[in-house]
């Protein structure tokens, strides 16, 4: 049914009951004969009902302004706890003077751990589970969500035909890196090419590994292509690359 | 937490307290984050869930119907549950970590049938706060029940201006709200004249 101007004008003359009484009934039996204008009044109707409670929407706007406030001041407070040790880095670096290149590379690398720290979150759990090996996935499934990643490598690492996909891959990776294996999680990163729907988590990850190995060029270099993709982690990469710059 | 504190939480979000509102939003936010992440939701999911669940609480107090054998927070945690849980079998996904999230029985089974009422509500109003402001303005004086005549009167466009904006903000929203995959799982219901 194609929506047009006189259908809305009428639908809502007729929603106002300022319809005459003649053009009601006929609008009405119309109705009963046609279930999408029946469904088109219905949804104008509720929709009406649902935001002429004006009240309520005040209320999901303001916790919208809430929720990015404490945002925010969350990424503020990420920034805070992470530039301090820059700058006492830098400090140290100036008061020993050359030849401390040793110290500045270990201090360095807690930095970037921290901002690891910030960055990072585990890739979450969906339903990854199929077939005929439903059950033994699912274990290791619940594992990851459980944290037990130890468990997790083990029992891919003795079953490589249950990594059967590249969500799994995924997995595995991250939960190399919740080990300190970031070699390792490399590698099940890598092997997810530029085909797969799963490349930008791929990249993502890989920038994330590189950074907690302290990295940065190659992270760096990563985080552009994530950018030039323009996708759901655009905006976490050009912050990450602002904090690293 | 006291009876005292918990009382004033209620009546902050009643009264739409921001300060209120913030301090219980930061001090709940990353427990249902967790849960969320856990079970296949992303950020925005997190987000949206924590949003509509308070909704939920913020009618329930407006319209008296708020029964609280539990704490703010166990409520809290059990709307976002229940509304998280719909969301995830819409999806057809699986929830791996069933009991991650404290749980209370009897609140559950009051919650979940009207989360699923609730539902639509909330994609209706999500869809309307991303419209551009001049559509919100227009549809919020339509939705007040002002004419078209009112309405030019008060925004300065002419009758067949405002006619027409008003059509196609009303249409864009709809198409925008038809397309949510949440919107196509659910039925509606309780229309009511």
């Amino acid at each position: 049914m194609e929506r047009t101007e006189e259908l809305f004008e009428k639908i809502e003359r007729y929603l106002d009951k300022t319809l005459s009484e003649e053009v009601t009934i006929a609008f009405e039996k119309e109705m009963s004969t046609n279930p999408e204008l029946k469904l088109e009044v219905d949804k104008h109707r509720e929709l009406h009902n649902v935001l002429s409670n004006k009240d309520v929407l005040d209320f999901k706007e303001k916790l919208q302004k809430i929720g990015e406030e404490v945002k925010k001041e969350k990424l503020e407070e990420t920034k805070t706890s992470f530039f301090p040790y820059l700058k006492i880095a830098a400090s140290v670096v100036i008061l020993i003077g050359a030849g401390t290149l040793l110290w500045n590379t270990f201090n360095s690398s807690n930095d970037f751990s921290n901002l690891y720290t910030s960055y990072y979150e585990l890739y979450p759990v969906e339903d990854v589970t199929r077939g005929d090996v439903l059950d033994q996935l699912d274990i290791v499934m619940k594992n990851y969500a459980q944290g037990n990643h130890d468990k997790v490598i083990t029992e891919l690492e003795e079953n490589a035909s249950l990594v059967s996909s590249e969500q799994l891959e995924l997995y595995l990776g991250n939960s190399y890196l919740q080990v300190g294996k970031e070699k390792k999680a490399l590698l099940q990163f890598e092997k997810i090419n530029d085909n797969s729907q799963y490349y930008e988590d791929a990249n993502w990850y890989q920038a994330l590994t590189y950074l907690k190995l302290g990295e940065t060029n190659t992270s760096l270099e990563i985080l552009e292509r994530i950018i030039r993709f323009d996708g759901i982690y655009k905006e976490k990469a050009i912050q990450l690359k602002e904090d690293l710059e | 937490m006291s009876i005292n504190e918990e009382r004033k939480i209620l009546e902050g979000i009643a009264a739409g307290d921001a300060k209120v509102i913030k301090s219980f939003y930061k001090d709940n936010y990353n427990y249902i984050k967790g849960y969320i992440l856990k079970n296949s939701g992303d950020d925005v999911d997190v987000e949206d869930v924590f949003q509509d669940a308070m909704i939920v609480i913020y009618q329930k107090l407006k319209s008296g119907t708020l029964e609280m054998n539990v704490s703010i927070r166990t409520y809290l945690y059990a709307v976002c549950k229940n509304i998280w849980r719909s969301r995830l079998r819409k999806n057809k996904k699986i929830i791996i970590d069933n009991d991650a999230i404290e749980a209370n029985e009897e609140i559950e089974a009051s919650i979940a049938e009207e989360i699923e009422n609730k539902e639509r509500e909330h994609v209706y109003r999500k869809y309307f706060l991303k419209l551009s402001d001049t559509c919100k303005d227009l549809l919020n004086l339509v939705f007040d029940g002002n004419s078209m005549k009112e309405i030019a009167n008060i925004t300065g466009y002419s009758e067949g201006y405002t006619r027409k904006k008003k059509f196609e903000c009303k249409k864009s929203l709809l198409e925008k709200i038809e397309k949510d995959p949440m919107y196509k799982e659910l039925k509606i219901t309780s229309l009511k004249e």
